[in-house]
């Protein structure tokens, strides 16, 4: 096993150095200029010119590329155009309000999901199961900033019951850091919690149709236990597999949910540097966002040992 | 699905249960803080020097930390700010400045002399304004520890007002140790002595900028007026958030999370009226004027008939309706110098009162010798006005016979793109949208985009000799009434040449809780003395 979590880690190397080229190649190649950004409406070509080189972003490009992914490789991720300050300062100042984000939309969602699929399966072809999956539909087909919206203005606005916008760090009280993220985590979590009902239906249903199923039911076993002991643990691989594949869904959502709701994140940071090519940000987010699918990928696969003893690293 | 006894009470209970909620989980209101006024502003703050950089919300930063030597008031007049007595002498080569009693800086020094001459050349160095007075300059000089001397080549009227005025980079003053930066670098500390402290602890960048009251900030005696007279700070803590969704932002103004929007957008104005919590101000009563930049480097805009075409194809109406619908907000204007100024004139606009006139613009183009090349026609998408002002001006040109082809992108493209002089076909471009403030679009030397110097000038590159020596003669000029003489002469030889073409002038009103009041109106920056919050 360690030796496998060893040769994994070493595979996302080159991963992590072709996803580092694309990244720069492609914010370095797309149309914009921080040092027009920086310098302001009013700045003359001289002026932009100055501040371009000042930035180095005068230099050839695979000069650009060479120093920054040296210092990559020592463990810098640069510095900030505008602000001065490292990216991985940067990254760590705003990670707080994206995990906190990630989990409470991963619990919703996962806690949620699972047991609406369970439930669709079990009633497979009644009125719950299609109300499930039309709700599933709708999750997914519901963009992340319609979603947000309109629980802004119901929950919010008209009720006000939770916060428009913002976050709180936990040290300063769990029910304000919590009430914070209940709207944005509902938001972005029902696409997510769609594709897993959905799934768990799937695999479910294929499940319960065994023999080693209907021999349980015939001898009696009660329905909880059999669902959730014998049916469900067997369905748990393509379902963590989907949790798995579904974090770069969250990535992307966590983007435009923090956006919407005006959470200090990770995903701000990276809208924000876009807007203005901050590039070594815009490059430090692509390469930590990459590297923690990379990882959740490999814990994905590290966790089907939990739930099939067949499995073997 | 059978419906049984026990499913009917099922739902009924849950219904009742989701009907009650609003009573068992009451409403909660979110003022913030009291003392506190949270102000979500047009953009980020992009660097914390606010001479490095031309961008309004560095001078919004500066505004709240660094004071200035004079300001301009109301009348847009520059008064005294950090200078108490001041004057010319007789031969109007040496203006003398002595700075008033109890200026210290954060870090509890005092401000000196020294710190303003260093401040001052190193704002020049960045300012075209600055630019344009210190090559009239001869030195510049402490004479003691609060007296500034400014010795100079030959008389020159606008020195009290560029260091007055609100357009960027605004004529802050820091201590000498920052002000001896190297003009191209950014400066890393902010020591000011302005009426607010920067609290860099609490401050996030990209997310929230902190400022808390200078106790030891003196403000003048004089009533506030724009950026002139007494600063007096009556809340502890100033907050600009940074909310890149605006509708996220009036949705949290509504709750009462903010205090204050800067640009809510036109289409909530109905809604936000409609809030008895809510009241909407025009704190800038110049406005922003709409600029629209022609490339002379390159057919078909180096040729002054087609120039003059576009002038004439231009329907200012419709440009601002398009994005600022009501009247209330917009004013068409034909005016060279910003209208609502000392500075409006008539002169010369027969393409105004009379246009659009699609027939003549069509002619003009013909007598350009145009035949149909393809005209790039930069469109940036991230900014409303400015991609429905592209949209529509590309149908005003098409319907005169130009090929017009436009390229879409973000604002940020559009600035990179501006500055390549190449012809289009080879990433250059003909066209670009923009807006000044109407500020600084009042004074022909105040703007970049007045000058007329060709290549050496701003994007777009127009040149005549001329406008130069008219804009060299309205600096001169000893007094208002000369000054307007020479505006009109100005605006008169403009219109002939078209260094460029307006869509427009408008102002956005700012949205805030009726609770905090005391705003100042100021163009350029917001002033956040003088506000109260109950």
């Amino acid at each position: 096993m360690i030796a496998y979590i060893i040769r994994r880690l070493l595979a996302t190397i080159p991963v992590m150095l072709l996803v580092a080229v694309i990244v720069f190649l492609l914010v370095h190649l797309a149309p914009g200029d921080p040092a027009s950004v920086i310098a302001g409406d009013n700045a003359t070509s001289d002026q932009i010119a100055a501040i371009r080189a000042t930035l180095g972003l005068d230099r050839p490009l695979w000069e650009q590329f060479a120093i920054w992914i040296w210092r990559v490789l020592q463990g810098d991720l640069g510095q900030s155009l505008f602000w001065n300050r490292g990216v991985a300062e940067l990254i760590l100042q705003r990670a707080e309000p994206t995990v906190s984000l990630a989990i409470t939309t991963l619990i919703f969602a996962v806690s949620i999901a699972i047991g609406l699929g369970v439930l669709a399966a079990w009633k497979a072809g009644s009125g719950i199961d299609r109300s499930v999956m039309g709700l599933a539909v709708a999750g997914f087909s519901v963009p992340v900033f319609v979603v947000g919206y309109l629980l802004v203005y119901l929950f919010a606005i008209e009720l006000r019951w939770l916060p428009v916008q913002g976050y709180r760090p936990i040290a300063q009280g769990f029910w304000p850091w919590l009430e914070r993220l209940i709207l944005p985590s509902v938001a972005l979590g029902l696409a997510y919690l769609a594709l897993i009902a959905r799934i768990t239906r799937t695999t479910m249903l294929e499940i319960l149709s065994e023999d080693y199923i209907r021999t349980a039911q015939a001898k009696g076993v009660a329905t909880r236990p059999m669902l959730f002991r014998h049916a469900l643990k067997n369905a748990a691989v393509p379902i963590v597999t989907v949790v798995g594949i579904g974090v770069a869904l969250l990535i992307s959502g966590v983007v435009i949910t923090e956006t919407v709701f005006n959470i200090p994140g990770i995903g701000r940071l990276v809208v924000d540097a876009i807007t203005r090519r901050d590039y070594p940000i815009i490059q430090g987010v692509m390469l930590v966002f990459s590297a923690i699918y990379v990882l959740v990928n490999l814990a994905v696969d590290l966790s089907y040992t939990l739930f099939d003893p067949r499995v073997r690293y | 699905m059978r419906t049984t006894r026990r499913s009917v009470l099922g739902a009924g209970v849950a219904g009742t249960a989701i009907l009650a909620a609003p009573a068992v989980w009451p409403a909660r209101a979110q003022p913030s803080a009291k003392g506190t006024v949270r102000a979500v502003m047009h953009g980020d703050v992009p660097t914390f020097d606010p001479i490095w950089t031309t961008a309004n919300m560095a001078a919004y930063h500066g505004n709240m930390v660094y004071d200035t030597l004079f300001g301009i008031d109301d009348q847009v007049r520059p008064q005294p700010q950090m200078v108490g007595r001041h004057g010319l002498s007789d031969d109007q080569l040496t203006f003398t400045m002595e700075l008033r009693d109890g200026l210290k800086w954060s870090d509890g020094t005092d401000v000196t002399a020294r710190d303003c001459v260093a401040s001052l050349r190193r704002w020049a160095a960045r300012d075209g304004a600055g630019q344009h007075m210190m090559e009239r300059v001869a030195d510049i000089s402490a004479r003691d520890a609060r007296t500034i001397v400014i010795k100079l080549k030959e008389p020159y009227g606008l020195i009290t007002d560029a260091m007055a005025k609100t357009s960027t980079p605004i004529c802050f003053m820091m201590r000498e140790k920052e002000a001896m930066t190297d003009p191209m670098q950014k400066i890393e500390t902010i020591v000011g002595s302005g009426p607010f402290l920067f609290n860099e602890r609490e401050t996030r960048p990209g997310s929230q900028y902190v400022y808390d009251r200078n106790p030891n900030y003196r403000p003048r005696s004089e009533p506030p007026s724009w950026i002139a007279g007494g600063k007096v700070v009556h809340v502890e803590r100033v907050i600009f958030q940074n909310m890149p969704d605006v509708q996220t932002a009036i949705a949290a103004l509504q709750a009462g999370e903010v205090d204050y929007v800067e640009q809510p957008p036109i289409d909530t104005v109905p809604a936000l009226e409609a809030d008895p919590d809510i009241a909407l101000q025009d704190r800038n009563p110049l406005g922003n004027v709409g600029w629209i930049r022609l490339n002379f480097l390159h057919p078909p805009f180096n040729n002054v008939k087609a120039r003059q075409a576009v002038l004439w194809a231009v329907d200012q109406e419709a440009h601002l309706k398009a994005t600022f619908v009501d009247r209330r907000f917009y004013q068409p204007c034909g005016s060279f110098l910003t209208c609502g100024t000392p500075y409006e004139s008539d002169a010369n606009t027969e393409w105004f009162k009379r246009g659009p006139d699609r027939a003549k613009a069509r002619q003009l183009l013909q007598e350009s010798g145009y035949k149909g090349e393809p005209v790039t026609l930069l469109q940036a998408t991230n900014i409303l006005y400015m991609t429905n002002a592209a949209q529509i001006l590309a149908q005003e040109l098409r319907a005169i016979g130009m090929n017009i082809q436009m390229v879409p992108m973000d604002w940020s493209g559009v600035v990179q793109r501006r500055a390549v002089k190449a012809p289009p076909d080879q990433g250059g471009w003909n066209i670009f949208i923009t807006s000044a403030d109407g500020l600084s679009s009042s004074n022909p030397i105040w703007a970049a985009a007045h000058a007329a110097t060709g290549e050496r000038g701003w994007f777009g590159w127009p040149s005549d000799e001329l406008h130069e020596r008219l804009r060299d003669e309205w600096v001169k000029a000893p007094d208002l009434e000369t000054r307007q003489k020479v505006t009109h002469r100005l605006q008169e030889n403009a219109w002939n040449f078209v260094p460029h073409v307006y869509y427009g002038q408008w102002r956005t009103p700012v949205a805030h809780r009726k609770n905090v009041t005391g705003w100042i109106n100021s163009p350029g920056v917001v002033p956040f003395w003088n506000v109260k919050k109950a």
